[in-house]
Order: structure tokens, then C-alpha cells, then sequence
């Protein structure tokens, strides 16, 4: 009975291309894992949802199947032959299509979602040029638009009823704040509870509905869709580290969308990242080298900061290098590394968290819910810990003329101490009161390197934007001091770190 | 290949007052139709104007209905399309209080900014608004007297515009 040969991969044909799938597949799944399921459109299926069936879009021709079968929630079986494009399944959509706009209103331009809405692409593919629909369209006069919380905007004249956001309030994020009422084409989304939605995932939902029928209010009308430049990148929000979209234009980002990382974040992120790049935006963040002049902050040059933090460090016995884990594996190695070589003092470095009612190491951290929220509010906690940095103990460390803290907007402010006190990093105003001088840095969207998340997942993440104004890369102010500070530091070529 | 001509000198050239009145014949046709029968070719502007065309593209202007709210809803699809680049929107969402049709005009501009020294009157906003918001007027006196001034704010561009003035 026992064969040593291993038994051969079931196969289906979609398209008139052979495409192995394992046991337990949709049509759909196997067309997804052999990069096939562009030609298949779908409203209620997404990858991260269970799946509904409902949409009726992703019909797909089966060979001896007498209708027409939903690619979503057909299971594949072997020697199955698909046709995704068929003239049959080309009518078929076009009548879904001429269904859902019977109802759906016209108002493209003014919908935050025009440019990406799949509603529109879809139509542009599949749909009929023309309707036979002469009644009035559907309208709700009363809820036309609502607030379903202070994050999310609801118009319900858009909505196509494929609730993919109910089931992700339900399968996802497990708090069931949305349900329909009512049937067929008075069908309406509400919300269980007068308060609205409640989670703190609800950016996705925005991120899911195929339609403009859910906006996040945070990007709703600040941008049209096809100005923006989508990059990747990693949000720094939580030690997490999701990937995630930084959608920006000149310089600017307007949102963050999630990334697809199953090792990560699977589907989505949370609000609280989703918003994060603000933090990094904001009128109050110092991008020009502060200098301290008797009791205020005064502007400054490179010209003049880089010698005089130079001459600082020379000047110094004791110096400690206070490292936010939120910088970089690259930015805290250099300088905990190359700062001691410009004076002979003795240099401590030491790492500061001080997110989430004082984390001080990843030992502290702690998931706060089931899917992605973390304790630890920075990036790179474990990334420090692995270049053997630890933790600063405030009673034991003591007795320094010289403290430098570094960070990337994200770490606390260290309790403040009896030494001439420097910041450099990502800092605002009112955070820099206490400081000798600022060294403005990049913050993580403006610079590239890496972090290691909770997991010990080691990402990289690349440059989205321009650095803000005269703000810096370690490697550049480090060359800039290399160079005896009579040069310019900006002159110094180099790449950021 | 080059073509070598020859003008050979005739009697008129020779006495030069022939050859004069010849070369000015347009203009002595022109001074007699003006000071004797009075058929001018040139206009007293300002105090008499010209008829232009009335698809002649001026000045814009943004409509407004009866409660004087501007038609536009920020759609951008002017500054999409603006082969100058002179169309600067900043959208954002209109108080329901002040928005008398409930959500019909949620989406307002907040700033609408054209720079008349940029803008080429192509008409290609005014082709591309889905509102009949923007359109260009037949008013063609733009002369400023500082750049400031020949950037149109919303309210100077919200102006009461007769027809299509």
C-alpha cells in the first residue's frame, strides 16, 4: 500500500493555462496563488474576509457546469477547466453591472473614491454603455451621508450592498457594530449602537468598501486619488512595524493604506498608525538646527551647530549617548560607534523607550488586543536590543557633564537631568524647551533603514519624502564633523541613514 | 540654385516723387476714406468697443445659485486638466449649517485660486466641470496693476457675472 512517491498536485485550467492549487481552494484562491486573478472582478470577496458569494461579479465559466459559477466560492477540483472571459461570462457581468448602477448615483467627481474605485474600473471593463433603467434612481434623503463614528463617513446612496465591511466588523476585529436593515434595494447600513463604530481598526473599513459609500474622515477631500504617488513603506506607530502604502504628493503625505504582509499585518492596520504620519507633519517640528542663546532657543546654521556640538564633545568627560528605540538598526549602530571617536571622553550609550506607561525593553511589550495594537509604541525596540544596547537605568547611570538623545519622534523624553543636554532626532518645540540644542533629524518616512518588529521580523523600509527643511541624516552631520566643520555639512555628499 | 534678379531703374524711379506716392498709396487711400468720408478703420476705445464673438474666452468666473453658494464642489477636475497649471484647489467640507440643500453641496472649496498671468483661456475647465461651475467670461480688460491681483480668489472669481458678461 505505502508508495514513496509523493501524490501529484491536483490541477485546474483557467484560461487555457494549467494551474496547480492545493486541496481546499476556491477557483478564485488558485487563480490568486498562480497571479491569474486579475481577470476575475470582485465586490464582496476580498482576501481577508470569509466569503459571501453575494456579488455576483466573479462569475467564471465552468466546463460541463451548466450555470455559471461564483470563482469565490466554487471549490477547485482536478482537471477543471475555467474561462474567465468567455462571451457568457462577459454578459453576465455587464448585467451585474447594469444592476448595481441602476441605483448607484453619479457623482464620480465629487467621490473621494473616483481613481480607485473598483466600481468604476469594473464598469469601464464589463459594463454596458447604456441602461434600460428610466425610473428614478434610489435616494436617501434623510441618511444620505452620517457620521458611523468621528473616523468614519457614511453616504449611503453609493453603497452596493456587498458587505464586506459588516463582515469584517464581524470575522476581523470581532466587535459587530455593523449590520443592514431591511431588504433588497432599501437594504441600509447602520450601526448596532447609536455611538457608532467603536474598534480601533475602522481605517480599513474605508480601505475595503469598493465604492466611496464609507470615506475616513481624515482623508476625505484633502486629496484626489490620481495626484497621489504610492509608496511602500513601514508605519513606526507600535513595534508592530505593519507595512503599510505612504500615498504622498510633493513631499506631502496625505494617508496610509495598508499593505498586504502575512508575516505582519496580513490585511490591515490600525487607526492609530493610520494616522501617524502627522506626528511628522505638524507646524511645530523643528527642521532647523537650535542653538541655545542665555535661556531661549535660537535659530542656527549647520555652519555654526556642527562645530559647537564638536567642541562640546571634546570638552566632555563623561558623555552619555541616549539612543530612542525608534531609530534605526543603522542610525543607533553609527552612532553609538562614531560619536566616541571625536573626543576622548568616556562615552555610555544606552537605549530610551518611556511609550506605554514606560516600556523600557521588548520583555515590557505586550499586545493590547487580539489583532495588531502593541504596548511599546516604537519601532525598533527589539533592533536595539540586538545591537546589545540597554536600557538606561536612571539610578545607576548617573554623574554625566555631557547627555545626547537621539530619537525619531516616536520615544518619550528622558527624565531630565543635571548634564548639559543635547537633542537630536525628530523633536517639537515644546518638547525641546529643556535642550542646549537641537540637531533636527530625519523621521522615519524621510530616511531608509531598518527595524526589527516584535517578532523578530527585520524590515527595511525605504525613503518616501524629502527631508522637512534644513533636517539632516545622521551620516551626513557625522560626515559634516569629520570634516573639521570648516566645510558645510550640506555640501558633504552621502546617503541618508 | 540661386536665382540672380535684376531690377532695371524706369522713369518713375527716376523722379522720385512718383515712386513715392506709389509706395504710399494704402496710406493716402486710408487718410482720404478718413478725413473725407468718414469710414475710420480704428475705434475710440474705450468710449466704443469692438463685438466680439460670443464664445470669446475673458475672465473667469464661478457661478452661483440664488443662495449665492458657488456651484463648484472641489472636484478638481479644472486643475487636472489645466494644461497651464494655474488652477490651485484646497477642498474641505461645507458646515451643514451652511449648506442649504443638506448633503447635495457637502464638498466646497475652501480656496480657488487662478492665476490669470499663468491661465492660456483655453477653456478646457470650463469643458471639464461637471457643475457648470467654472466658465470663462467675455470680459477681456485684465490689465492689473500688480501680479497680487491678477490671482483670482474665490470671492473676486464668486463676482456677478450677466449672461456670460
Amino acid at each position: 500500500m505505502t508508495t514513496s512517491e509523493a501524490p501529484a498536485k491536483p490541477k485546474l485550467t483557467i484560461d487555457g493555462q494549467a494551474v496547480e492549487f492545493q486541496p481546499g481552494d476556491t477557483i478564485m484562491k488558485a487563480a490568486e496563488r498562480a497571479r491569474m486573478d486579475g481577470t476575475i472582478p470582485r465586490f464582496c470577496y476580498h482576501p481577508g474576509l470569509p466569503v459571501a458569494g453575494t456579488c455576483r461579479m466573479c462569475t467564471v465559466e465552468v466546463e460541463k457546469a451548466p450555470k455559471l459559477m461564483t470563482a469565490c466560492s466554487t471549490p477547485a477540483a482536478d482537471g477543471m477547466v475555467v474561462l474567465t472571459q468567455s462571451d457568457r461570462v462577459r454578459k453576465s457581468r455587464s448585467g451585474v453591472m447594469e444592476f448595481l448602477l441602476a441605483n448607484h448615483p453619479l457623482d464620480c467627481p465629487v467621490c473621494d473614491q473616483a481613481g480607485e474605485c473598483s466600481l468604476q474600473d469594473y464598469n469601464y471593463e464589463y459594463g454596458p454603455s447604456k441602461s434600460h433603467f428610466v425610473e428614478d434612481k434610489r435616494v436617501w434623503k434623510e441618511a444620505t451621508t452620517k457620521r458611523l463614528s468621528d473616523k468614519l463617513t457614511l453616504n449611503m446612496n453609493r453603497c452596493i450592498h456587498c458587505e464586506r465591511c459588516v463582515r469584517f466588523t464581524e470575522d476581523v476585529t470581532k466587535t459587530h457594530e455593523l449590520l443592514m436593515d431591511n431588504r433588497a434595494w432599501r437594504k441600509e447600513l447602520t450601526t448596532a449602537l447609536d455611538e457608532g463604530l467603536f474598534n480601533d481598526y475602522q481605517g480599513n473599513v474605508a480601505d475595503i468598501c469598493p465604492v466611496g459609500a464609507i470615506t475616513f474622515n481624515d482623508f476625505r477631500f484633502h486629496k484626489r486619488v490620481w495626484f497621489l504617488k504610492e509608496k511602500t513603506g513601514i508605519c513606526d506607530g507600535c513595534a508592530k512595524g505593519c507595512s503599510i502604502y505612504a500615498d504622498e504628493e510633493k513631499d506631502t503625505v496625505y494617508r496610509y493604506r495598508a499593505r498586504f504582509n502575512k508575516d505582519v499585518n496580513d490585511h490591515w492596520i490600525c487607526d492609530e498608525g493610520r494616522v501617524s504620519f502627522h506626528t511628522y507633519q505638524q507646524a511645530d517640528r523643528i527642521v532647523q538646527p537650535l542653538l541655545t542663546a542665555g535661556s531661549t532657543l535660537n535659530a542656527t546654521s549647520w555652519e555654526t551647530l556642527v562645530p559647537w556640538f564638536t567642541n562640546e564633545l571634546k570638552k566632555a568627560r563623561r558623555v552619555l549617548i541616549l539612543i530612542g528605540t525608534d531609530a534605526s538598526s543603522e542610525e543607533a549602530a553609527t552612532i553609538a560607534q562614531v560619536l566616541p571617536s571625536f573626543s576622548s571622553a568616556d562615552f555610555v550609550v544606552r537605549s530610551w523607550n518611556g511609550t506605554g506607561d514606560g516600556v523600557r525593553t521588548s520583555a515590557d511589550d505586550a499586545p493590547l488586543d487580539h489583532l495588531l495594537r502593541r504596548r511599546d509604541q516604537t519601532s525598533n525596540t527589539r533592533g536595539i536590543e540586538g545591537l546589545g544596547i540597554k536600557p538606561w537605568n536612571e539610578a545607576q547611570d548617573q554623574n554625566f557633564d555631557l547627555a545626547i538623545y537621539f530619537r525619531s519622534g516616536r520615544a518619550t523624553l528622558p527624565p531630565s537631568m543635571a548634564a548639559k543636554e543635547i537633542a537630536w532626532g525628530v523633536f517639537s518645540l515644546a518638547e525641546a524647551q529643556r535642550f542646549a540644542a537641537v540637531l533636527p533629524g530625519l523621521s522615519t518616512l524621510e530616511k531608509f533603514g531598518t527595524y526589527t518588529n516584535c517578532d523578530q521580523i527585520t524590515q527595511s523600509f525605504e525613503t518616501v519624502v524629502k527631508g522637512l527643511g534644513g533636517s539632516a541624516s545622521v551620516r551626513k552631520i557625522l560626515d559634516g564633523m569629520k570634516l573639521k566643520s570648516n566645510t558645510p555639512v550640506r555640501e558633504v555628499a552621502g546617503d541618508t541613514i | 540654385m540661386t536665382k540672380i534678379v535684376t531690377h532695371k531703374e524706369g522713369a518713375l524711379d527716376k523722379y522720385y516723387i512718383p515712386a513715392l506716392i506709389v509706395g504710399l498709396k494704402v496710406t493716402l487711400k486710408q487718410f482720404y476714406k478718413t478725413l473725407f468720408l468718414g469710414q475710420s478703420t480704428t475705434i475710440n476705445y474705450p468710449e466704443e468697443r469692438r463685438e466680439y464673438s460670443q464664445r470669446f474666452r475673458g475672465e473667469h468666473f464661478i457661478s452661483v445659485d440664488p443662495q449665492k453658494t458657488e456651484n463648484c464642489t472641489a472636484c478638481y477636475l479644472c486643475q487636472t486638466v489645466c494644461p497651464a497649471d494655474c488652477i490651485t484647489i484646497v477642498a474641505g467640507e461645507r458646515p451643514e449649517d451652511a449648506n442649504p440643500y443638506g448633503v447635495k453641496k457637502e464638498k466646497r472649496p475652501v480656496s480657488f485660486d487662478i492665476d490669470a498671468l499663468r491661465c492660456c483661456f483655453c477653456g478646457f475647465c470650463e469643458e471639464a466641470c461637471p457643475k457648470d461651475a467654472i466658465k470663462l467670461s467675455r470680459n477681456y480688460e485684465l490689465a492689473t496693476l500688480n501680479r497680487e491681483t491678477a490671482v483670482y480668489d474665490l470671492d473676486h472669481l464668486k463676482r456677478e457675472v450677466k449672461g456670460r458678461g
